[in-house]
């Protein structure tokens, strides 16, 4: 019953995204008001059904309904309540039945939100994102269905991947993901629209900077959760790799990013509207390409799910979009009437520029790095890797870069400048660049690139702590209360986009510390004896087997002390899973202010009482993931809507005084 | 109609979306080994019950039929018989090994015991052999031919069709053919 | 165990068979375990899905480290412990890609995408930097009649523009960023 209820359900979502897809498209081309309604009606429905369908999988997992077919695949008797719900994403089927929810919740939103906004560009905004619900639509009645019919009907099944049990943070990972990754959907419908009317006005600007920023924040913590995850729980002791599929999350963010910034100036100046939108298409088209990657079993990866008849599919649909995007920005793109002053060289415009140069350049050697390999079987015949050496020495020049531009970047004034204003406006944060230079060295930064990581982020910190005070600081004589205010409810974008820059600030150094400062050894330890790592002293003191439902888990006990001080007793495991050959570690993260210790456990024998462990000690990681809750705060910040959006330049005194471009 | 941006976005496209196509259906994780054609690496390993030590380089002349294999493998298991089988059958041209990958001495003991031995298994403490011969899983199986050339890598059970078919391609090779 | 070990690696062929002579100079002690790890990472765990060999706790893998420390400490050089381990595995296992043929690409490409997205930067700007008409004084810095407002209005454009007193300063002639 349930299997048949679920494949009608896919079958009408299906006939509705097909349906209204077309119902939108004429609407829009015909200015019709009543088929602007029935668009966003269909929406709406397209996103129930979505939802229902979603909801009768959760059902059937949590029933233990081995009839449905992805139940079969990924359910199991034994496994407790929250890994049955979140085994919905754990396969390839039930992740794109996730992503038809995500993006029938987003259609749906976005279809309300934008109620009031001009009626065509809507709906051939709708148009294009009912027609992406239908590719997905059809994905799960044809090549990936999570509903097929099973018989006979097994007792038990296999549970998800074993993997994805270990930790809590498969709970948060995918969902922040895919809110990120199918949330580009609709700035590539809203972009889609401009270019199909060959209007980008002031009052469709906004919604497309909104709805390019909801996705753009869930992203960015999407993306560094799966690289804690990968810290908490791959047990190598790093947490990103270059993996293809690590890159297919990373590459959209790049181009979404330097979205961002060139929409700012488009917002404020009317320029780069062309660039803007093309960014944002390919945003989204990179969503498609790493979906490709990641199913398709075309790319070597950690994560890649098995080969399948998706592969191709999706290829297809990639070309379709490809082909799309590039005639309507032909064709579009001259229509926007993007004003053609940009600025002088040395001005906050042109910083913007070379923000965008530098997202675009990492996010162009990205894909090459992550595609060669694949260029070369083709050409060469052989196999050949691009691996994490790579990537990073191409990333570090790139990051660094973009660091010093956080600093100087805020600091320039909009417009032409004098040198007499640039010295001013750049000199100054230098003292504490080299403040910050000099606190690395005397901490024990050996690193060259990280030295001058440290030294350039106390540059952009400096910048961007007085940046984001400005403010506050003309009220600052009405008392606290006021400044906050002000900081909060009258500049709120201003300081959401700086509490951003400050979390990238942390995020770039503490990467950089972290890489390069870190100590590694790996021992073989019998009951008693002890090994040291810097200040370190670690004693293996027993493993004992426990039996769990589903794994036998050996677990190491280790006793930590540093310096003197006695710091209590980790546990890092090995895992054996009924169904898996090798046994799969978990590792024993101790996060502390400064630095991490790390230990996993590499062959442990609880007869001989001896271990082989992996301990590291890796310095500045926990602030990572602290710099990235600031960038989300951030981003969510910049989203709360301004109440008088037009009114609000002439309400405060603060604003009018300050010419417009000046900000 | 911009063309400008027209040619940049399908110079862009389209080489993406060939280099993809191009690939499909290949499977990544399936890695060809660039030890055929070339000389085997030598070795010399001790036997399983320690009794004696054999030589690669001393096998020269004769076919050497060069298994991988551990306790813990299931498909090891299953072509145990058809080599035991292929070692009688072709005794007199070639030189059965066997070569254990990742294992413990005393499994090993217990598992030859168990279901015998029909040619000498060595051990290789260390695992150096096995990276010289690329091995990257059980069982592989590698034909040298007489003047001691890797002919042929095979992945995976054997059957003895295909055993026979590799043992008489090994023997051909620079036998003036 | 560690002498039964030491007893059959005699035994076996020298690590570097088929390698030549070492190249470089032997290492021990803390350099060894640094140079180990460095060079492991630049080699690819062959059963893994893009794990350094640094990095794969795979049996496979400790054995190639163990290898790579036995190879150094005799002197190899890095790109013959790496050349010795593609003559294994193929050029799969290096991580980085070897500048043969078409492999040159992947080093251009990204240069030549930073010289082209420059060249277009500075295109871009050299357009829109034609020099305006000179910066008018008078409306521009007029201030409020509200004493209150116009302190305001004075501090803001101290803190904005780095004006001291919030007073435009004189322009020097010919000063200009143009590049």
């Amino acid at each position: 019953m349930v299997p048949l209820l679920g494949r009608s359900l896919i079958l009408l979502s299906l006939l509705v995204a097909i349906l209204g897809a077309m119902l939108a498209f004429a609407a829009a081309a015909r200015r019709s008001a009543g088929g602007a309604l029935w668009t966003r009606r269909a929406a709406y429905a397209f996103a129930a059904i979505m939802a229902l369908a979603n909801g009768l999988m959760v059902y059937a997992l949590l029933a233990r309904d081995f009839s449905v077919g992805y139940v079969a695949q990924v359910g199991s008797r034994a496994v407790p309540a929250w890994v049955a719900v979140v085994s919905l994403w754990s396969s390839l089927e039930g992740s794109i039945l996730f992503w038809g929810l995500v993006l029938g919740a987003y259609v749906a939103a976005a279809t309300w939100n934008l109620r009031k906004a001009p009626a065509d560009q809507v709906s051939y905004a709708t148009g294009v994102w009912l027609a992406t619900g239908a590719f997905f639509a059809f994905l799960l009645a044809g090549p990936a269905q999570p509903f097929a019919t099973v018989s006979p009907v097994l007792e038990d099944g296999p549970g998800p991947n074993p993997l994805l049990q270990n930790h809590l943070l498969m709970i948060a990972h995918p969902p922040f993901l895919y809110l990120g990754y199918v949330g580009m959907t609709i700035p590539f419908g809203l972009a889609s629209a401009a270019l199909l009317t060959g209007r980008l006005g002031a009052d469709f600007l906004r919604p497309l900077r909104l709805w390019l920023m909801l996705p753009w924040t869930f992203l960015t913590v999407a993306i560094v959760l799966g690289g804690w995850w990968a810290y908490e729980v791959l047990g190598w002791g790093g947490y990103w790799a270059w993996d293809p599929v690590e890159n297919a999350s990373f590459l959209p963010w790049l181009t979404a990013t330097a979205a961002l910034h060139s929409g700012l100036l488009m917002e404020r100046k009317g320029i780069l509207k062309g660039w803007t939108v093309t960014l944002i298409q390919a945003s989204f088209l990179l969503t498609i390409l790493g979906t490709f990657m990641t199913r398709s079993g075309v790319f070597n990866s950690v994560h890649s799910f098995t080969q399948s008849a998706i592969g191709p599919t999706l290829l297809v649909f990639l070309a379709v979009a490809l082909i799309w995007s590039v005639v309507l920005l032909a064709t579009g793109i001259d229509r926007l009437g993007s004003s053609r002053e940009i600025g002088a060289a040395a001005s906050r415009e042109s910083m913007f520029l070379m923000n965008n140069l530098l997202f675009v350049l990492f996010t162009f050697t990205v894909l090459i790095g992550t595609v060669f390999p694949l260029v070369v079987e083709a050409v060469r015949g052989v196999q050949m890797s691009v691996g994490r050496p790579y990537f990073d020495r191409m990333a570090v020049p790139i990051g660094v870069s973009l660091l010093l531009l956080l600093g100087v970047g805020p600091a320039l004034p909009w417009g032409r400048a004098t040198s007499e204003e640039v010295r001013r406006a750049l000199l100054p944060p230098a003292a504490s660049g080299l403040v910050a230079g000099a606190l690395g060295l005397a901490l024990g930064v050996e690193n060259g690139w990280t030295l001058l990581t440290v030294a350039f982020g106390g540059y952009a910190l400096h910048v961007t702590l007085k940046q984001l005070w400005v403010p506050a600081r003309l009220r600052v004589g009405s008392g606290l209360g006021a400044a906050a205010a002000e900081l909060l409810l009258g500049s709120r974008r201003r300081t959401a986009g700086y509490l951003v820059h400050l979390g990238a600030i942390l995020i770039i150094v503490s990467i950089a510390v972290s890489s390069t400062e870190g100590r590694s050894t790996e021992v073989e330890l019998a009951a008693g004896e002890s090994a040291t790592l810097g200040a370190y002293t670690l004693t293996f003191v027993g493993a004992e087997e426990v039996q769990e439902p589903h794994r036998v888990s050996t677990i190491a006990r280790v006793a930590v002390r540093h310096g003197g001080r006695d710091l209590g007793v980790v546990e890092p495991r090995m895992n054996q899973y009924e169904m898996q050959r090798q046994p799969i570690g978990t590792p024993a993260v101790r996060t502390g202010l400064t630095e991490d210790l790390y230990l996993s456990v590499m062959n442990v024998d609880p007869a001989g009482q001896r271990v082989g462990l992996l301990a590291l000690v890796n310095p500045m990681v926990g602030w990572i993931w602290v710099a990235t809750g600031i960038m989300g705060l951030g981003g969510v910040l910049a989203l709360v809507p301004v109440r008088r959006p037009q009114r609000r330049p002439a309400a405060s005194p603060v604003a009018a005084a300050v010419p417009e471009g000046m900000r | 109609m911009n063309r400008r941006v027209l040619w940049v976005g399908l110079a862009l496209s389209v080489p993406l979306v060939a280099v993809l196509v191009a690939n499909l259906g290949r499977d990544p994780r399936a890695i060809r080994s660039p030890l055929i054609g070339r000389a085997a690496p030598a070795f010399a390993l001790p036997t399983a019950d320690g009794a004696a030590s054999v030589d690669l380089t001393e096998l020269r002349g004769r076919v050497v039929v060069l298994n991988f294999w551990a306790t813990w493998c299931i498909p090891c298991f299953e072509e145990h018989e058809v080599l035991a089988r292929g070692a009688e059958q072709f005794a007199d041209r070639a030189q059965f090994l066997g070569v254990v990958y990742q294992d413990e001495v005393e499994k090993v003991h217990r598992y030859l015991e168990r279901f015998g031995q029909s040619y000498p298994s060595l051990l290789d403490e260390g695992g150096q052999t096995a990276i010289a011969y690329g091995v990257g899983g059980v069982p592989e199986t590698y034909f040298i031919s007489p003047d001691g050339v890797i002919v042929e890598k095979y992945e995976g059970a054997l059957t003895s069709r295909a055993l026979s078919a590799l043992v008489e391609s090994a023997a051909r090779h620079g036998a003036g053919s | 165990m560690s002498a039964a070990l030491l007893a059959l690696a005699l035994l076996a062929v020298p690590a570097g068979g088929n390698l030549g002579p070492p190249q470089g100079a032997p290492l021990a002690g803390e350099e060894l375990e640094r140079e180990t790890h460095r060079v492991s990472a630049l080699l690819r765990c062959p059963v893994c899905q893009g794990l350094s060999v640094a990095d794969s706790p795979v049996d496979l893998a400790r054995d190639m480290r163990s290898q790579v420390r036995e190879l150094l400490s005799e002197g190899y050089s890095e790109e013959q412990i790496v050349e010795y381990f593609e003559s294994a595995y193929g050029e799969f296992v290096r991580l980085e890609p070897k500048l043969t043929g078409v492999n040159w690409l992947v080093w251009l490409a990204p240069l030549a995408g930073l010289l082209a997205g420059a060249g277009v930067v500075a295109w871009a700007l050299r357009r829109g930097g034609a020099p305006p008409a000179a910066r008018p004084a008078g409306p521009d810095d007029a201030l409020p009649a509200d004493e209150h407002l116009a302190s305001y209005v004075l501090k803001a454009r101290e803190l904005a523009y780095g004006w001291p007193g919030g007073a435009r300063p004189s322009e020097p002639a010919g000063a200009g960023t143009e590049a």
